[in-house]
């Protein structure tokens, strides 16, 4: 029985997990109030990224370019940056925080935008704009280093190493949820709620799933707030939910303004959210309430009719963002189920030494493989051509057609998901994760079932 | 002055000559907006780049290829997945994208080895796939890899493989024609004349710019082939790698999307002869003529077979039409497609379908581009080139449009004020093109319109009075209130299949005999 943590021996990607830097920045953006980034590329950069958020969430989401073109590329474009600005202030009077998340074009290039922007907050903003609160925020995310996983780490930190300040303490924890979806901030306040705690949730993405309203006035965009971002230094302490996510804001806060940090569990699964709860209930001293008990039974009590009848067992592909698949791998580990493959898609050399996946290591208790700067082909070859035989894949749509060819059941998690309806509504945190998650990877489980003629009497009597 | 100012753009006077209305008794002559132009910098534009306009509109629908783009991973993956240019060899394409995945090193030390590396990886990953297509990004661009070169190398150590190399940064034009026009010059330059096709029809034509978004060019080349047509090529819609080396030896360039495609046509006329043809694939006048126009440039027997579709054709769904058209009368819309549907669709959707085109846009269309949709287009149309959001918005408040037609992020936007949309880039249920294609257009247009969910949408239950006596409304009670069941003929909703494209694949045609043999057995 072993377990071994690898990098991917091909040199490239064939069909991608994650794409790159700025389209992190660019979601994390988004979760703030009266933002607009500003991406400094090509317009590709920012087009498709929209395509993709809005694949996923089906809402629009405003992002703007510096619209490079190639007099730009060649000569430098600080000056695109500048006239992007301007444009974007006269024309949207609520704007007041503006991203300048640059991408692999302008890094090479090398234009300077902390120059640019000393240079427009005492000219521009000075003289045209002095009644407005603005604030311009270097984003820097070069396409070539990293993923989205770390463009969403980096542009979290850089919104609160401009934001955050030291005043009076708030009372209040910084809870930085990671790159999730609104159903999952939906359950994560719901669990405040619960413990009775005032938290400030960076992002606070829930308003992504926005009604349509008789009178058409609504708009999809984040709310967390410029006064939210401030007082995250006088903050009791952080809880980041995702190291890779959000990990870096946390260890900034404590290093820059001495805000305690937790940096994980994910909280996916009812182990890793008793664990969640702990934390915030040493951090805040606020007791577990006995309605998360009778809540948390009720996640317990779905398992239970799940686990040892239909999950045991059962072998398992996970692909996706590093820290939802080491979550989910520690829930289906739980579920008696066989995690057996784990694709973590970048080259982060620190993934080798998650202690969570040499925990799994050191306890697996079948042959299973982790794969960094993995692709989806990594999973594709070794069904294909190398004999892995599995009853399940979690992963995001990029995926679908790896279940679809090899007739592999798949349950549609992570980002992102457009070829399922509404999954950014569901949480897979907290205890009402638990159960969404556990109910529908049976549900696809027993469908796969049915279409294949494989015990389907089994379902109709249990 | 035709010139329209937007009131959120009033700030901008480079935006003065964007948008024109056409007036009462005015043609192109006196109100042309200006067009592909530099964007102006944070506008929220609606522009992709040129990398976009060659890999993802033009090089990707073919369909027996990798494609790979050598830069960091972003290009590949964002353009992967978000476009219906589906093919009949079980969308190879649309499955497998690659990524040379370059790195801060590469960008530092060069990734001309690395991408070597790639290419080895991809062939032997995919033995039976001996074809590629290799696309430059920005990144590739500016540390100046040599991408020729290397395939040049791949190709002399694996005899058996063709790459083809195309060099379309993201930051290389205005937008997504800069590429467009990039790979249009590269795929001549390099490929067209190295491969030789099997002739076997006394008719040869290439079909050009169309890219089978759900089977357009397949129900095209249908019509074609059973006009006793052998299509060499079709550019590059289900089209195979070999097929458009080929373009070469066909008698006639038949051409839709003159946008993105007409450079090939016009340097296979300048260097082989080739005729070009400009066709309409989309409405029953245009398609029937653009058959007829096809057909009298072979003779009279492919025109009687053209005839005898068209009849056929003509007689099966133009009463279905009809039905929709009936209840699509004085509905207006906002065309607001990437480039050549605007004029493609301009003038017959209002003829055939009965709606008021009351707005035009081009993302990035050029002045040749309005030239034509505008004189199609009827008085009072308010045209737009490189639309924003914000314009878009202001047009849709003013101009109230019932439904607008357009891609699936603006239709987000439009869906919030209650303005439902028609997705005309990856389209909701197509094919659009041939006579059955356009009555699913009208179909989906009129769901569109008189969707019942969307009629709740406006009522307040805080505020309103609103009807208690019924549990739902159909469409044709939306459409047609209070008509007896019997007057609203049912029975010519349309009454097509869900999929019309399959069947037509492993299809056979019969074609006239070449009159002598053009390739030499070798």
């Amino acid at each position: 029985m072993s377990c071994e943590i690898k990098a991917k021996e091909r040199a490239g990607i064939i069909n991608p997990m994650y794409t790159c830097q700025p389209a992190g920045a660019q979601y994390a953006s988004i979760g703030v109030e009266d933002c607009t980034a500003i991406v400094h590329g090509g317009q590709g950069c920012v087009m498709f990224v929209r395509l993709l958020f809005s694949q996923h969430l089906n809402e629009n989401f405003d992002i703007a370019s510096s619209s490079l073109h190639e007099d730009a590329a060649v000569l430098g474009a600080v000056h695109r940056i500048e006239g992007a600005v301007d444009v974007l202030l006269m024309r949207y009077p609520h704007v007041k925080v503006i991203p300048i998340i640059t991408t692999c074009s302008t890094e090479i290039i090398g234009d300077d935008v902390e120059g640019v922007i000393r240079k427009l907050n005492k000219g521009l903003l000075k003289e045209k704009y002095a009644d407005r609160e603005v604030h311009l925020i270097p984003v820097h995310t070069p396409s070539f280093k990293g993923s989205q996983v770390t463009g969403y780490d980096v542009a979290v930190k850089a919104f609160l190493q401009h934001f955050a300040e030291k005043t009076e303490p708030n009372g209040k924890i910084n809870l930085i949820t990671g790159w999730v979806n609104p159903g999952d901030v939906t359950e994560l306040k719901h669990l405040l709620r619960m413990m009775d705690v005032d938290a400030t949730v960076l992002f606070e993405i829930e308003n992504f799933d926005s009604p349509l309203m008789p009178d058409g006035s609504a708009v999809s965009h984040g709310s967390t707030t410029i006064e939210d971002m401030k007082g995250t230094a006088n903050a009791i302490g952080t809880i980041a939910l995702n190291k890779y996510e959000g990990g870096k804001a946390a260890e900034y806060l404590k290093e820059k303004f001495q805000v305690p940090a937790i940096i994980g569990p994910t909280p996916i699964g009812v182990r890793n959210t008793d664990t969640f709860l702990k934390n915030v209930s040493k951090m805040t001293g606020k007791p577990i309430p006995e309605a998360l008990v009778r809540e948390r039974g009720k996640a317990i009590d779905a398992l239970q009719d799940l686990t040892h009848m239909f999950f045991a067992d059962k072998r398992v592909a996970i692909f996706g963002h590093p820290d939802l698949v080491i979550g989910l791998a520690e829930f289906c580990l739980d579920l008696e189920m066989k995690p057996v493959l784990l694709l973590l898609g970048d080259d982060n050399p620190t993934y080798v030494k998650d202690p969570r996946l040499l925990a799994i290591q050191e306890h697996a208790e079948f042959d299973m493989e982790v794969i960094t700067n993995a692709d989806i082909f990594e999973l594709e070859d070794r069904i294909k051509n190398k004999g892995l035989e599995l009853d399940l894949i979690l992963g995001h749509s990029k995926g679908r057609w790896v279940s679809i060819d090899n007739d592999i059941p798949m349950l549609r998690v992570g980002f992102p998901v457009f070829d399922r309806a509404g999954y950014y509504r569901h949480p897979t945190v907290g205890y009402n994760g638990a159960i969404w998650l556990a109910e529908e990877m049976a549900n696809v489980i027993f469908n796969d079932m049915e279409k294949k003629k494989d015990r389907e009497w089994l379902l109709a009597m249990w | 002055m035709p010139y329209h100012t937007f009131k959120c753009s009033e700030c901008l006077p480079d935006r003065q000559k964007h948008a024109v209305i056409k007036g009462p008794g005015e043609d192109i002559t006196s109100c042309l907006p200006l067009g592909n132009l530099n964007t102006i910098p944070g506008t929220i534009t609606e522009r992709g780049c040129a990398y976009c306009g060659a890999k993802h509109v033009i090089g990707t629908p073919m369909k027996d290829v990798i494609h790979m783009s050598h830069g960091p991973v972003g290009c590949t993956y964002d353009t992967w997945m978000t476009k219906r240019y589906i093919s009949d060899n079980d969308n190879f394409q649309l499955k497998y994208t690659y990524a040379t995945d370059m790195k801060e090193k590469h960008i530092v030390f060069g990734a001309e080895k690395v991408l070597k590396q790639n290419i080895h990886e991809a062939f032997d990953a995919f033995p039976n796939i001996k074809r590629m297509t290799l696309y430059q990004t920005c990144s590739s661009a500016l540390i100046g890899d040599d991408m020729d070169a290397i395939a040049k190398q791949v190709m002399k150590e694996r005899p058996d493989v063709d790459i083809f190399v195309c060099n379309a940064p993201g930051f290389g034009g205005t937008s997504q024609t800069g590429g467009h026009h990039k790979i249009n010059i590269a795929w001549i330059n390099n490929k067209v004349g190295t491969f030789e096709p099997e002739i076997k029809s006394k008719y040869t034509i290439n079909y050009v710019g169309d890219y089978n978004i759900q089977g357009d060019c397949e129900i095209m080349t249908d019509f074609f082939q059973r006009m006793g047509i052998q299509v060499l090529s079709s550019f590059t819609g289900n089209g195979s790698y070999d097929d458009l080396r080929s373009m070469h030896k066909a008698d006639l360039n038949v051409l839709e999307c003159a946008r993105s495609a007409e450079y090939i046509c016009n340097e296979l006329r300048v260097r082989y002869g080739t005729p070009r043809l400009d066709i309409d694939g989309f409405g029953f006048d245009l398609l029937a003529e653009s058959l007829m126009k096809v057909a009298m440039f072979f003779g009279d027997d492919c025109v009687a077979k053209a005839k005898e579709i068209i009849d056929e054709e003509v007689a099966r769904w133009k009463p279905e039409l009809d039905w929709y058209a009936k209840r699509l009368k004085g509905k207006k819309i906002c065309l607001w497609p990437g480039g050549s549907k605007l004029w493609h669709w301009a003038h017959v959707i209002e003829e055939e379908m009965g709606v008021k085109v009351v707005s035009v846009y081009s993302k990035f269309g050029h002045q040749g581009d309005f030239e034509k949709g505008i004189a199609r287009c009827g008085e009072g149309a308010l045209a737009i080139d490189d639309p924003n959001e914000l314009e878009a918005l202001e047009a849709m408040y003013e101009l109230k449009p019932d439904c607008i037609l357009t891609g699936m992020r603006p239709g987000e936007v439009a869906k919030k004020i209650r303005i439902p949309y028609l997705n005309i880039h990856a389209y909701h249920n197509g094919p659009y093109k041939g006579f059955e294609g356009w009555v699913r257009l009208a179909r989906d247009l009129y769901n569109a319109i008189y969707s019942p969910v969307m009629n709740l949408a406006a009522i307040d239950i805080s505020k309103d009075d609103f009807d208690t006596d019924t549990g739902f409304k159909t469409r044709t009670m939306l459409s047609d209130p209070g008509t007896p069941r019997e007057e609203l003929h049912t029975e010519h909703m349309y009454t097509g299949k869900m999929d019309i494209v399959t069947h037509l694949r492993g299809k056979t045609y019969e074609f006239p005999a070449p009159d002598k043999p053009v390739t030499d057995a070798v």
